[in-house]
């Protein structure tokens, strides 16, 4: 295999590892991206076919865009409620559908079968039931607080969001943390017991420690499809009552493609990626520090 | 040991199987290559952004093949919620724009730079008065019309007769109330008030623009004094009458009791069991509401008043225009397939077959005065009737792309009884006020 | 202490039981309104079937030209995800057993990325590989799914190479194995967890993908199954039986195959607790 330690030796060993990976990366994500970002400092509508530099214009359009950072504080609050309320089941469904129940198989494919549904479908399922079962139910039982539909409300509009979303994502979070609990060694557990370790000391001591990077994996996930939200949105709430739920990534859309704003809807989607990167970056390097090697 | 073994079976089965994958493709691309070069077959492509009729166009592509045995047409569909724009930006973008784009009347002023100039084109002398309008640029025709559409307030005739109503005798906003109370009084809701955004901000409010005086280029003038801040809509005489009837529209509304809930196809539905006398829409709602029909197809427009007045503009006319305009992309196509394309347009409005998938089969009514073929539907007949009887305005289609959304956004707000109407005529000024 | 746990696990099979319902009711809600005409879907959802049929299937079976649009899926899924499975283990790995300064700033460069909103890079992504000629065609789309789903496995893979041991790779290097034989032989087979779950999002998510193949694929025979559903919906309204039809054919196949791997994951465990 060669001298591993040499330059030569450690090229060879990186591009066949990581070559085909890194090279794919590259074109595909990378270079497009830079482009993009070139974009945003010209006038380019997404159409002429000429250009011109304009150096920081779509970014002070941005500044300017109040909707744009409303949009982003009501993100804000929704990621905060899916993030945790989605971890939090999944985590303890994933670790009550691995301690062998009589089933599990079915269970798991069950509570996965949310994330399949998608689009228009998964909109018109979720308006019929805040608009029509909940208010049937509200009506009937004397319930004032299904009696209006909650996509009727702003405020109880948010919270849809959020139901749907936790609805659609702790199936795909609780598959991860699934192979989580799967990934910590029986062998540690047993000798545990014997030591006379209960159920909740094993949790904290052994098992939460060794799950770490599942967690590491699933808040950044999690994170991300929280601040990057866009279909459900668009299926449910479609951004109302009146424009009350849009989230960024809508809005965003929308200026590129409804408004036809191209350069500022570019600009603000780079804008969002800063922000975004920055706090799953952080969040990353402390639990990756968390985790436990072997 | 074996699992490597399996490892490396699977692995070369997947290599396989995408190797002969990609054999098949490439068998193709040369096959329609020979075809090229033997009997000078063209192959264009054709953007559908109107997803209710894309069967039909295929069919219709099919048909157009057998009598132009050299043209092959391709449609390509868009997903919903994907705007035209969107669709034709990345197309162009990624160098395979379609011949035919079909985009919508605020999209051709963008996009005319590509397009070629249509004005030597047969059908330009047989198309209806005005239906060419939207589709040019600076006095050039750009863009082919592909149907006329209108919208008004729908009614169930049978509904209106057991409550005797006669709707050609409605032409003021009192009169609209009287029908109203006639239709709750024998037992039916008197109409229902879709909430979309699309519904509210381009199609009932833009009567505010459209309706201001008769002289052409009126409307455009209005919303250039909007754009210059000189409006004060709570003096528009227009604003103010428009107003009253959505007050009369909310009130008689049959989700009155929780406006924002309606969906399109339930409104739909009611209308056509006959549990509400009247809807705002538009004739493509015609499918929609054959589904349910009680009463035998016989279903009309009235025009939406806007004031006691009955002689005032807006009051006895109808809005129509075309909802669709089809380019030719002169960037990414060659001129064979640029005139292959001409062609099929050609075809649309002359040929048999042609007229026949845009009247029957399409059930659009169409743009062109040539075509003699008799509309089926009982909302395209209505519609038709005001385009023949010189009573139909033609819907503005310069509105910024975002118009809909946001001043929809705001008339949801008024439906819902959160806004009122001084909140209302400041949100439209502030847009007008803050478009680039 | 028996009878405590007896009750505690009655609990829990209630709980998760509840939940389960909960969750599957909506798609059971898409299941009973499929074989129901459009009209009567949006007229009364909550009904079962007046007519019970399969004209729906038949339906969306043609007009979604469904055999077709099922190997290309099939194909596209199946190769890209198998690429992306190999690339980013190994690219995964060698993060993690070499300390080199290049690849830790690759890994946060790939975790960034995932970061990039797909509109940001979706026409730009477009002007360059359709100017080089690489778009309508499986392979530029599966190529494509490698750049994308590289980022993703190798965080999960980064995240669970580091519970492997590695003195059994030192023990095998010893007894005269090259590292290449090592990481495909002990340690690629220890992840296997973490390979089927990568396996199972990555298969969900090409599958179902919608954006992507909607750019890079344009002619009616290339199209995936996620691609023939366009013709559910019109401008105004949407056929939804048909739709949800459509979307049952689109789905059963990744249902079935997920209960598949799932054997494949309790083997993984097997495997791991003999380690």
């Amino acid at each position: 295999m060669g001298n591993e330690k040499s330059f030569w030796g450690k090229f060879k060993t990186f591009s066949i590892y990581a070559g085909p990976s890194t090279f794919a990366f590259l074109t595909v994500m990378i270079i497009p991206f830079i482009y993009g970002v070139y974009l945003t400092f010209t006038s380019w509508d997404g159409l002429s076919e000429i250009h011109k530099f304009i150096g920081f214009e779509n970014y002070i359009a941005v500044f300017k865009d109040t909707e744009f950072w409303t949009s982003l504080g009501f993100t804000g609050w929704y990621v905060l409620a899916t993030v945790i309320i989605t971890n939090a089941i999944a985590f303890l469904l994933a670790y009550v559908l691995t301690t062998g129940m009589k089933g599990q198989n079915i269970y798991r494919a069950g509570f996965f079968t949310p994330n399949l549904i998608g689009g228009i479908i998964l909109g018109f399922i979720w308006k019929f039931v805040f608009s029509n079962i909940l208010v049937y139910i509200g009506e009937n039982f004397n319930l004032p607080f299904f009696e209006t539909s909650w996509l009727a409300d702003p405020k109880k509009a948010f919270w849809t969001l959020v139901i749907v979303a936790v609805w659609q994502y702790s199936g795909y979070m609780m598959i991860i943390y699934v192979a989580g609990f799967m990934n910590v060694p029986k062998d540690i557990l047993e000798a545990a017991s014997i030591d006379g370790a209960n159920g909740f000391k094993k949790m904290k001591s052994i098992i939460l420690p060794m799950m770490i990077p599942s967690f590491t994996v699933c808040l950044f996930l999690s994170l991300q499809r929280g601040f990057m939200a866009y279909e459900v949105n668009l299926a449910l709430t479609g951004g109302g009552p009146y424009k009350t739920t849009e989230l960024i990534s809508m809005h965003v859309y929308n200026k590129a493609f409804l408004s036809q704003q191209y350069g500022v809807g570019q600009a603000e989607a780079l804008i969002l990626f800063i922000i975004v990167a920055t706090v799953t970056l952080i969040q990353v390097s402390i639990t990756k520090k968390m985790e436990v090697e072997a | 040991m074996k699992r490597r073994k399996i490892l490396s079976l699977i692995i070369t089965v997947l290599l396989a199987t995408s190797l002969l994958a990609g054999c098949g493709t490439k068998a193709k691309t040369d096959d329609t290559k020979a075809a090229i070069a033997t009997d000078k077959a063209v192959k264009i492509t054709m953007l559908n952004t109107k997803g209710e009729i894309l069967t039909q166009l295929e069919a219709a592509a099919k048909v157009f093949t057998t009598e132009n045995p050299n043209i092959t047409v391709e449609i390509i569909p868009v997903a919903a919620g994907v705007s035209p724009f969107q669709k034709i930006s990345t197309m162009y973008a990624a160098g395979n724009a379609p011949t035919l784009a079909m985009l919508d009347p605020n999209d051709i002023p963008k996009v005319a730079d590509k397009f070629a100039d249509l004005s030597a084109e047969k059908w330009v002398k047989d198309a209806s008065a005005g239906t060419l309008d939207a589709g040019s640029v600076n006095g050039k025709v750009m863009s082919f019309p592909l149907a006329i559409e209108g919208y008004g307030l729908i009614y169930n005739k049978a509904v209106l007769d057991k409550a005797k109503v006669d709707p050609a005798t409605i032409k003021t906003t009192k009169d609209l109330e009287a029908a109203f109370a006639k239709v709750q009084a024998s037992g039916v809701a008197p109409m229902v008030l879709s909430p979309m955004d699309w519904s509210l901000g381009a199609h009932f409010l833009t009567s505010l623009y459209m309706d201001q005086s008769k002289e052409a280029g009126a409307p455009e003038k209005f919303i250039g004094e909007l754009k210059a801040g000189k409006v004060d809509l709570s003096t528009n005489t227009v604003f103010n009458g428009l107003m009253t009837t959505f007050d009369v529209l909310k009130a008689n509304n049959l989700d009155k009791k929780s406006p924002l809930a309606g969906v399109y196809e339930k409104a739909a539905e009611r209308l056509g069991k006959g549990e509400a006398g009247f809807w705002f829409m538009g004739n493509w709602a015609w499918p929609d509401i054959k589904k349910f029909d009680t009463a035998n197809g016989q279903y009309g427009f009235i025009p939406v008043p806007v004031s006691n007045n009955a002689a005032d503009y807006g009051n006895s006319q109808i809005y129509a225009g075309s909802s669709k305009f089809i380019g030719v992309d002169i960037k990414n196509n060659d001129t064979d397939q640029q005139a292959a394309g001409k062609k099929f347009l050609e075809w649309l409005v002359y040929s048999e077959s042609g007229q026949d998938t845009l009247v029957n089969k399409c059930s659009l009514v169409p743009a062109f005065s040539n075509i003699k073929l008799e509309i089926k539907d009982p909302l395209g007949k209505s519609i038709n009737q005001y385009l023949t009887d010189k009573r139909a305005i033609p819907t503005i289609a310069t509105l910024p792309g975002d118009h809909w959304a946001q001043v929809g956004a705001s008339m949801q707000k008024y439906l819902d009884g959160k806004s009122d109407k001084k909140a209302l005529a400041t949100d439209i000024q502030n847009y007008w006020k803050n478009i680039k | 202490m028996k009878k405590q746990k007896l009750i505690a696990n009655i609990i829990k099979t209630i709980v998760v039981c509840g939940l389960l319902v909960l969750y599957i009711v909506p798609f059971i809600f898409v299941v009973v309104n499929s074989f129901k005409e459009s009209k009567d879907v949006t007229a009364n959802p909550l009904a079962l079937p007046a007519n019970f049929s399969f004209d729906n299937y038949v339906e969306a079976f043609k007009v979604m030209n469904y055999s077709n649009a099922f190997m290309n899926t099939l194909i596209i899924t199946l190769v890209s995800v198998a690429i992306i499975i190999i690339c980013a283990s190994m690219t995964a790995y060698i993060m993690v057993r070499k300390k080199w300064k290049i690849t830790k700033y690759l890994f946060f460069i790939m975790v960034i990325s995932m970061i990039i909103p797909f509109q940001a890079i979706m026409i730009p992504l477009v002007k360059i590989y359709g100017s080089i000629g690489m778009l309508n065609s499986k392979w530029a789309l599966m190529y494509m799914y490698l750049g994308f789903g590289v980022s993703l496995a190798v965080f999960m893979y980064h995240g669970f190479i580091k519970s492997i041991p590695m003195e059994l790779e030192e023990a095998a290097m010893i007894d005269g194995a090259t590292r290449f034989q090592t990481f495909w032989k002990i340690v690629f087979p220890l992840m296997k967890p973490t390979t089927m779950t990568i396996v199972t999002l990555d298969v969900l998510w090409i599958w179902n993908d919608f954006l992507l193949p909607s750019l890079v694929l344009v002619s009616s025979d290339e199209r995936t199954l996620q691609l023939s559903t366009y013709y559910f919906s019109g401008t105004y309204s949407v056929n939804y039986g048909l739709s949800m039809a459509g979307l049952m054919l689109s789905i059963l196949p990744v249902l079935i195959i997920y209960l598949f791997l799932q054997k494949g994951i309790i083997g993984g465990v097997l495997q791991g607790s003999i380690k």
